[in-house]
């Protein structure tokens, strides 16, 4: 994989990155050294020539990203959310034509949110009213619901409080340590007291374990 | 009903004494808008002078081969503007907005005056100039109101668009948002007037017609035919323009390419 910033300079370049089934990763480096492009350039949502995919012995190739993305998901930095009620930001992955699950009900619903130490929020609450720090557990809520293979967490724990913060990260090892699971997952500047199964540093454009 | 009444040189004289009255005010209250004013009264005057020598002589001509050319030069001249209106570009998005101008434009035009009004010969001036500038002039509304909807979405709302793309949507169910906000914008304009037509407005062919002497019946013939030839040309011309841009701004795995969209 390789990247530049928005001025033309070099991310990084060359770089390589397996993850093991069952392990909780993560990925650590300065601000802007690019941590958040790496993860976008997993997932797929960058530029995607010369970089080559490979999910449980399976290669994914042009004509194939969107399936990729179903099973390597990103939950992005700054926690987005779609407009309308919190049901729906919970629900929506499930009607894309890929998706060969079920669409998921009230009550996985409600235990998601429950998961992240929201009990008191209501599924038809609009999301445009909820709190940062609500925003950002729906988010991860969300993500673990979806289940995919691999989960890309992209600061999960901005703006929470230490108490739950260590519940959503503990919800975030739980998901890695099942079978054919894992997570890749950067935390915010100045989070401490966390760790994974494995450290990955991302130092002048090099990935390097840690 | 009495014979036509033509307007005289000093009939246009007096009406300017209007403008200039509007201009009075203007410079009274300190609007500021005096010289726009002005600006705009004397291209109005030129701009309709020259095309009305334009279409005398046409008229006169009675041949396919000048019809054809105006119809084209109209296409290029609406494309254009209706780009200029937008407040993102990107590359192609000239190309685009003339293509999606075209196709709709020549498909719904074919269509009322070929079929529905079945002019003779087929490029009769006096009906395919003027309905195909009806057409177009409402087309370049609904696919520059479209198209800065559709940019400004995948601009504005990136994130939403991503976050659809993180979970698995395709590049349709991705865009389906955007598109669908960028449709209902640009079709408010017609299925305004269409509402209010009779009602609130007499619409302006309609108006014109009884002025010439057309029986207001037949005039509201017209007027229908019109309203529901717009309304598919604004559809279409949004619609083409707007997978256009979807296509050229996300390629077919679902990235997205908004480097490629500058802000003016």
């Amino acid at each position: 994989m390789a990247a530049r910033d928005g001025e033309g300079r070099k991310l990084f370049e060359g770089a390589e990155l397996t993850l093991d089934e069952g392990r909780l990763v993560l990925l650590e480096g300065p601000s802007g050294s690019g941590k958040s492009t790496l993860l976008r350039q997993v997932a797929a949502l960058l530029e995607t020539s010369g970089v080559s995919r490979r999910l449980d012995g399976e290669e994914y190739g042009p004509g194939t990203l969107a399936r990729w993305r179903a099973r390597v998901t990103l939950a992005a930095q700054d926690a987005p959310v779609l407009p309308g009620t919190v049901g729906w930001n919970l629900e929506f992955p499930f009607t894309f034509r890929h998706v060969r699950r079920d669409v998921c009900d009230a009550a996985s619903q409600r235990a998601a949110l429950d998961g992240v130490g929201l009990e008191r929020l209501p599924l038809d609450r609009d999301v445009a009213t909820v709190s940062g720090g609500e925003r950002h557990r729906l988010a991860l809520a969300r993500a673990l619901l979806w289940d995919p293979t691999v989960l890309l967490a992209d600061e999960p724990l901005a703006g929470l409080d230490p108490d739950r913060a260590s519940l959503c990260f503990e919800r975030l090892a739980e998901h890695a340590h099942r079978a054919g699971r894992a997570v890749l997952c950067v935390l915010h500047e100045g989070v401490m007291g966390f760790s994974g199964d494995g450290r990955l540093r991302l130092v002048d454009g090099r990935l390097e374990e840690a | 009903m009495g014979p036509l009444i033509h307007l005289q040189p000093v009939d246009l004289v007096v009406s300017t004494t209007l403008v200039i009255g509007a201009g009075v005010i203007s410079v009274l209250l300190r609007l500021g808008i005096g010289r726009r004013l002005a600006v705009a009264a004397v291209r109005t005057v030129i701009q309709l002078g020259l095309i009305g020598l334009v279409l005398e002589k046409i008229f006169a001509l009675r041949r396919a081969a000048p019809v054809v050319v105006l119809v084209l030069l109209m296409i290029f001249f609406a494309g254009r503007e209706a780009v200029q209106r937008t407040g993102r570009r990107y590359p192609s998005v000239y190309l685009d907005a003339w293509l999606a101008m075209a196709v709709s434009c020549l498909a719904v035009g074919g269509v009322v005056t070929q079929v529905v009004v079945g002019v003779h010969p087929w490029f009769d001036p006096q009906y395919v100039i003027p309905l195909l500038g009806m057409i177009l002039g409402n087309s370049l509304t609904g696919i520059a109101l479209g198209l800065d909807r559709f940019l400004e979405h995948l601009a504005v709302r990136r994130a939403e668009v991503e976050l659809r793309l993180a979970f698995g949507a395709t590049r349709g169910e991705a865009l389906r948002p955007a598109l669908r906000d960028a449709m209902r914008t640009g079709m408010i304009p017609i299925l305004n007037s269409m509402a209010a037509a009779g009602i609130v407005s007499l619409p302006g062919m309609m108006t014109g017609q009884i002025l010439a002497g057309s029986p207001p019946l037949q005039a509201v013939a017209y007027q229908v035919v019109v309203m529901f030839m717009i309304a598919a040309a604004v559809a279409t011309g949004a619609m083409l323009v707007v997978l256009a841009a979807g296509r050229r701004l996300m390629d077919a795995d679902g990235v997205l390419h908004l480097d490629r969209l500058v802000a003016r």
